[in-house]
């Protein structure tokens, strides 16, 4: 358990570096018996996404991605629970790139193409595939 | 009868309510409002005028108005009418570090 927070300390502090890249950053002395992911692993991504989603989803989706941000209030039907979503890897992918409208979806969810870099939605979607239901389609 | 008395004079305050009412512009440019923040009469409309090569988004979930105009790209503009007084914070969902605060007054 104590390994794990220290891994996952490390990470934050690897990901948080590699983002700042500032002196301070790169200054930093990490353990060195801890195990880094690598940044391609699932592990890095899904990391990498909940950090994104806090940032631009969490407003409608909530801080526990059920749809009940503090935005939520304005719209009907409400933003998706996406801790129950029955949407694929590729639906997600798509709906967060163009938006609501252009999916027949809630005209409210902007289209994040331009916002995010492919690598963000793509980390995105790796968070919401941790966050999913066991059974929900890939 | 009575009502018919009362329809001209309340259409002629209406009118010379709307009349007097500013429209504010404000520009959405490098991912900023071009002001901080804004004065404003209850009546007023404050119209976001996207001058970014991206789309911005305009909301609220201040007391006096709660609004969301959804998303719109570069060149196009939506507008919201402040009807009560007080303050209000509009955001952009898009970009979380936006926001411009509104007073509203009698």
């Amino acid at each position: 358990m104590k390994r794990h927070g220290v891994r996952a300390a490390a990470v934050s502090l690897m990901l948080l570096g590699a983002a700042t890249a500032s002196p301070m950053a790169a200054a930093v002395d990490l353990p060195s018996d801890v195990d880094f992911p690598h940044r391609d692993s699932p592990e890095a991504r899904v990391y990498r996404g909940s950090i994104v989603f806090s940032n631009y989803c969490v407003l409608c989706h909530g801080q526990n991605a059920d749809g009940k941000g503090r935005a939520a209030k304005l719209y009907t039907p409400p933003p998706a629970n996406l801790r129950k979503s029955d949407k694929t890897d590729e639906y997600k992918e798509l709906i967060i790139r163009r938006g609501g409208a252009p999916m027949a979806r809630s005209e409210f969810m902007p289209p994040w193409g331009a916002e995010l870099t492919e690598e963000q939605i793509s980390d995105v979607v790796s968070f919401l595939r941790s966050i999913a239901p066991e059974d929900a389609p890939r | 009868m009575l009502n018919k008395y009362l329809a001209f004079p309340l259409a002629f305050c209406a009118l010379v309510s709307s009349a007097l009412a500013a429209n504010h512009v404000v520009e959405q440019k490098g991912k900023a409002f071009s002001v901080k923040s804004l004065n404003v009469k209850v009546g007023d409309s404050v119209e976001f005028v996207n001058a970014d090569p991206f789309n911005h988004n305009v909301f609220s979930l201040s007391d006096i108005k709660t609004f969301d105009l959804g998303s719109y790209p570069q060149g196009q503009s939506k507008k919201v009418v402040f009807d009560k007084a007080g303050q209000a914070e509009v955001e952009c969902a898009i970009h979380p570090d936006m926001i411009l605060k509104v007073e509203v007054s009698e």
